[in-house]
């Protein structure tokens, strides 16, 4: 079976704002596929430019929010990809990361890549429902 | 409906095996019927420390590492489902399928490769997903 999750805040609706023929995430099979997050305001849906570390902490609490309105959480991450504009700062993701990932980080590969509209960060996750 | 979730710690790996700081990954992560793996880079697991080599070693060196951490969750190299492998030059891709060959069974995995700048400058990181143990 395979479930829309729809956003839990209208700024969190990459397709309504932007025309990305996605949804922010699906059920299935007892986990959670969530499409990209990237650092918009989930109220307005505004592109949040800023620095890698202030970008991860909307990209992070995004996920939070998403997460937690399918009855899941940052706890319950199974799986990330992290995408960052420069390898060289891989120490400053993994500062803010930690901090949203306490107990039992869940598996990980950070590379780096072009990210659309020139964001620094964005993370593919996968989460246990 | 709340799938299992569960860390899988195999014994004697050092504990920042799957990322320079221990707090930012776990080596692997059961979740539901699948076991996700941290993408490896050439490392001892034992250790933690860097085994810097070519494409090919960082590979072969990686695999057998992969082969662990999966039989440590109860899983295998026949269980895979899908790999995703990084390469610091899609050039080298030959040399990492030719040792590549060799770890997975007929028919393989799904797999994707795929050039990218990754940190420190290793070449190769390797991750992928598995069916667990039922």
């Amino acid at each position: 079976m395979r479930e829309l999750i729809a956003a839990p805040l209208p700024g969190l609706d990459l397709r309504r704002h932007y025309g990305h023929h996605q949804s922010p995430a699906i059920r299935a099979g007892g986990l959670i596929f969530c499409s990209g997050m990237l650092p918009v305001d989930p109220h307005t849906g505004e592109r949040r430019h800023g620095t890698l570390t202030t970008e991860a902490h909307i990209v992070l609490g995004n996920l939070k929010l998403l997460l937690e309105s399918a009855g899941s959480s940052l706890d319950r991450l199974v799986q990330v990809h992290a995408l960052i504009y420069d390898s060289i700062e891989y120490d400053v993701l993994n500062r803010v990361y930690r901090e949203y990932v306490a107990n039992g980080p869940p598996a990980r590969t950070v590379w780096t890549a072009q990210i659309e509209a020139g964001f620094k960060i964005e993370l593919d996750a996968i989460a246990a429902a | 409906m709340s799938a299992r979730r569960e860390i899988i710690l195999p014994p004697g790996c050092a504990p920042n095996a799957a990322a320079r700081s221990a707090a930012a990954a776990s080596l692997a992560v059961r979740g539901g019927e699948f076991i996700f793996v941290s993408g490896l880079t050439a490392i001892d697991l034992q250790s933690g420390e860097r085994v810097p080599g070519t494409t090919a070693s960082e590979t072969r060196l990686i695999l057998g590492n992969l082969k662990q951490v999966l039989e440590a969750a109860g899983s295998s190299l026949d269980k895979v489902v899908k790999v995703n492998v990084l390469l610091h030059s899609m050039l080298e891709a030959p040399n990492m399928n030719e040792v590549y060959v060799g770890f997975f069974p007929d028919p393989p995995p799904a797999r994707t490769v795929c050039g990218a700048r990754l940190p420190d400058g290793v070449k190769v990181i390797i991750e992928c997903t598995a069916l667990a143990d039922p």
